[in-house]
C-alpha cells in the first residue's frame, strides 16, 4: 500500500521534471530518428558493420543511452536530493523505512527505461524496417541486465552524494565514459582489439552486444550476460552496504 | 502519568559528550518546552527520543517504548518534525499528505488537518510555491497525519515572520487541545513562555533548570527594577535606607532603583512621604529571557547544533 503510494508520487513528481523526462525517455527514440534521416548510408548494409546497417546498430546504442541518461544522470542528483533535504531521515521517524523510498525511485526509473527502449525500437521498426528483435525473450534479459547493472552505478554513486550537484558530477563523469565504450561514437565492430576487450568488461558495452545479438542473431553470448551479472551484483551489493542515510 | 522517560542520557561524538546526563520526564497531555543555546544538545536529544540516534548511555522510554527496539510500533504512534528538513521542490501538498498518510494504520484526514493549519486553500499548490510558514504548517500536518499520541517539533518557528509565528503557536494550542502531549525545541523565550507548561534549560548536554515559566523567573529571584525622574532631589540615603531596596544608581536625570519583594510601594511612599514625585516611572520584571540568560551564563556558542 504504502509503496504503491511511493511508486506513485515519485513517478508524478519525476514526470514533472521536463529534462529528465526528455533525454531518458525520448532522446534515445530522436537519436535513431536524426541519425536514420540525416546521415547519408545510415541505412545501407556496412562491411564494417558485419553486414548490419549503421540505424540496426545504433537502435542498440540508443536504448543504452537511455538507460545509461536514467541510471547515471537523473537517478544519483535525486538520492543526493534526498539526502540533503533531509527527506530519507524525515522517513526515518515514519513506520516506512526509506529503503522503500529507494526502490520506488528504482521503479519509477526502471519504468521510464522501459517505456524508453520502446520508443526506440518501435522508431527503428517503423521508420528504418528494421527488424522486430528476432530473440525477444534474450533481448529482455540482456535488457533486464543491462539495466540492472548501469543502476547499481547509480545508486552507489546517489549512496554517497551529500547534494544533487554532486550527483550529477560524479555520474556524468561515469556517463560519457560508459556510452563512448557502448560505441556511442565508434561503433564496436569497428573498435581496435584493445579497446573492444575493454568494452567488453563495462556494463554498457557487454549490454550493447547482447542487445544486438538477441535482435539480429540468434541470441546473447554467456560472457556478456555474465558480465553485466556481476555489475549488478558486486556494484549494487556495495550500494547497499555504503548507503548513507543522513 | 509520564509518556517520556528520559534516565541519564548520554551522547558522544568525537569524545566529547553532546548530551551528558540528560533526565526528564514529560507527562501526558502537556506541552514541553526544550530550550538552550546551540550545540547545547536540545536536538541530539530530541532525536535520541525519535530512534533517529542510538544512545551511547541512559535509557529512554516513550510511551513504554524503547525507541531503538520498538521503532515500528514507536513510529506509528510518535509524530516528529525535523529541523531544517524539506520536500521535493515538485511535489504538491495534496500528494505530500496522501503519500504519508499510506504510512500509517491510522491516520488522520488530511483535509481536515489542512484546514485546521490553514492550508486549506493550497492542497494542489507546488512546495517550492508555499511560503516560509506554509511549509512549516505543511511539516507539522505530516508530523500530525498518523493521529500521534506524541509530537516533537524542533524549531518550528525559525525563519518565520512574527505573524507566521504566532499562528503557528495557536496550531500548536490546538493540537495540545486534541489531546497530544506536544515537546517543543526552541529558542524564541517569548514562544517558550506563551506556549510550554513546562520548560527545560539545557546548555552543554547537561539539564541546568526544568520548571513552570514562572518557576523559572523565580529561580533568579523576584528581582524588580524602578527608573524614574525625581521631580526634586532626592539623596539615595532615603531610599538605600528601604529594607526592600538592593541598590540604587544614577542615568542621567534619571533614577534606578533595584529591589525585591515589594519594592515598588516602599519606594513610592518613601517618595511622597517627601513630596516627590516619580516622573517617567516604569517597573521591570525580570522575564524568562533574563532567567534563561542568567542560566545558561550567556552561553550562545556557535557550535553546530546537533
Amino acid at each position: 500500500m504504502a509503496t504503491m503510494q511511493l511508486v506513485r508520487t515519485e513517478g508524478k513528481v519525476f514526470v514533472r521534471d521536463p529534462v529528465g523526462l526528455f533525454f531518458g525517455l525520448v532522446f534515445p527514440a530522436l537519436l535513431v530518428i536524426a541519425l536514420g534521416f540525416f546521415f547519408p548510408g545510415f541505412d545501407e548494409p556496412a562491411s564494417e558493420l558485419n553486414g548490419l546497417r549503421y540505424v540496426d546498430v545504433y537502435s542498440n546504442v540508443a536504448i543504452a543511452l537511455g538507460i545509461a541518461t536514467l541510471g547515471l544522470v537523473t537517478l544519483p542528483p535525486i538520492l543526493g536530493q534526498y539526502r540533503q533535504f533531509g527527506i530519507l531521515r524525515r522517513l526515518r521517524t515514519t513506520p516506512v523505512s526509506p529503503a522503500r523510498l529507494l526502490l520506488a525511485q528504482l521503479v519509477v526509473h526502471a519504468v521510464v527505461a522501459v517505456l524508453s527502449a520502446i520508443l526506440a525500437v518501435t522508431a527503428a521498426v517503423v521508420l528504418f524496417d528494421v527488424t522486430v528483435p528476432e530473440q525477444p525473450l534474450w533481448f529482455l534479459v540482456s535488457f533486464v541486465l543491462a539495466v540492472a547493472s548501469v543502476f547499481a552505478i547509480g545508486l552507489l554513486v546517489g549512496a554517497r552524494v551529500r547534494s544533487p550537484n554532486a550527483g550529477v558530477g560524479f555520474g556524468m563523469g561515469i556517463y560519457f565514459p560508459l556510452l563512448f565504450m557502448a560505441g556511442l561514437w565508434v561503433p564496436r565492430s569497428v573498435m581496435p582489439d584493445g579497446l573492444l576487450t575493454v568494452s567488453n568488461l563495462t556494463p554498457l558495452g557487454s549490454g550493447v552486444q547482447a542487445l544486438e545479438d538477441s535482435w539480429f542473431g540468434t541470441g546473447p553470448e554467456a560472457m556478456h550476460l555474465v558480465i553485466m551479472l556481476v555489475w549488478a551484483v558486486a556494484i549494487g551489493f556495495l550500494a547497499v552496504r555504503l548507503f548513507r542515510w543522513e | 502519568m509520564p509518556v517520556i522517560e528520559v534516565d541519564q542520557l548520554v551522547k558522544t561524538y568525537g569524545g566529547t559528550n553532546v548530551v551528558d546526563g540528560i533526565s526528564f520526564a514529560v507527562d501526558e497531555g502537556e506541552i514541553f518546552g526544550i530550550v538552550g543555546p546551540n550545540g547545547a544538545g536540545k536536538t541530539t536529544t530530541v532525536e535520541s527520543v525519535e530512534g533517529l540516534r542510538r544512545p551511547d548511555g541512559g535509557t529512554i522510554r516513550v510511551l513504554g517504548l524503547d525507541p531503538q527496539r520498538d521503532r515500528y510500533e514507536l513510529t506509528q504512534r510518535l509524530g516528529a518534525q525535523l529541523q531544517e528538513s524539506r520536500f521535493q521542490d515538485r511535489i504538491r501538498v495534496r500528494e505530500a499528505l496522501e503519500l504519508y498518510a499510506s504510512f500509517y494504520a491510522e491516520p488522520a484526514d488530511w483535509r481536515e488537518l489542512i484546514g485546521r493549519l490553514g492550508l486549506e486553500g493550497k492542497a494542489d499548490a507546488k512546495y517550492a510555491d508555499l511560503s516560509g510558514g506554509q511549509k512549516q504548517r505543511l511539516s507539522v500536518a505530516l508530523a500530525l497525519i498518523g493521529s500521534p499520541e506524541i509530537a516533537i517539533l524542533d524549531e518550528l518557528t525559525t525563519g518565520l515572520d512574527p505573524a507566521a509565528r504566532r499562528s503557528t503557536w495557536e496550531t500548536i494550542e490546538e493540537i495540545r487541545a486534541g489531546g497530544v502531549t506536544v515537546v517543543l525545541v526552541t529558542h524564541f523565550m517569548e514562544e517558550a513562555e506563551r506556549l510550554c507548561d513546562r520548560i527545560m534549560v539545557v546548555n552543554r548536554g547537561q539539564v541546568v533548570a526544568l520548571d513552570t515559566p514562572a518557576g523559572l523567573v523565580a529561580q533568579i529571584g523576584s528581582e524588580q527594577r524602578l527608573t524614574f525622574r525625581p521631580s526634586e532631589p532626592l539623596a539615595d540615603s532615603v531610599l538605600t535606607s528601604l529594607p526592600e531596596v538592593t541598590d540604587v544608581q544614577h542615568k542621567g536625570q534619571h533614577l534606578v532603583v533595584t529591589g525585591t519583594g515589594n519594592v515598588v510601594h516602599a519606594v513610592t511612599s518613601v517618595l511622597a512621604g517627601h513630596g516627590v514625585i516619580a516622573e517617567e516611572l516604569r517597573v521591570d520584571q525580570r522575564t524568562l529571557e533574563d532567567a534563561y540568560l542568567e542560566l545558561t551564563n550567556g552561553d550562545e556558542t556557535e557550535m553546530e547544533d546537533r
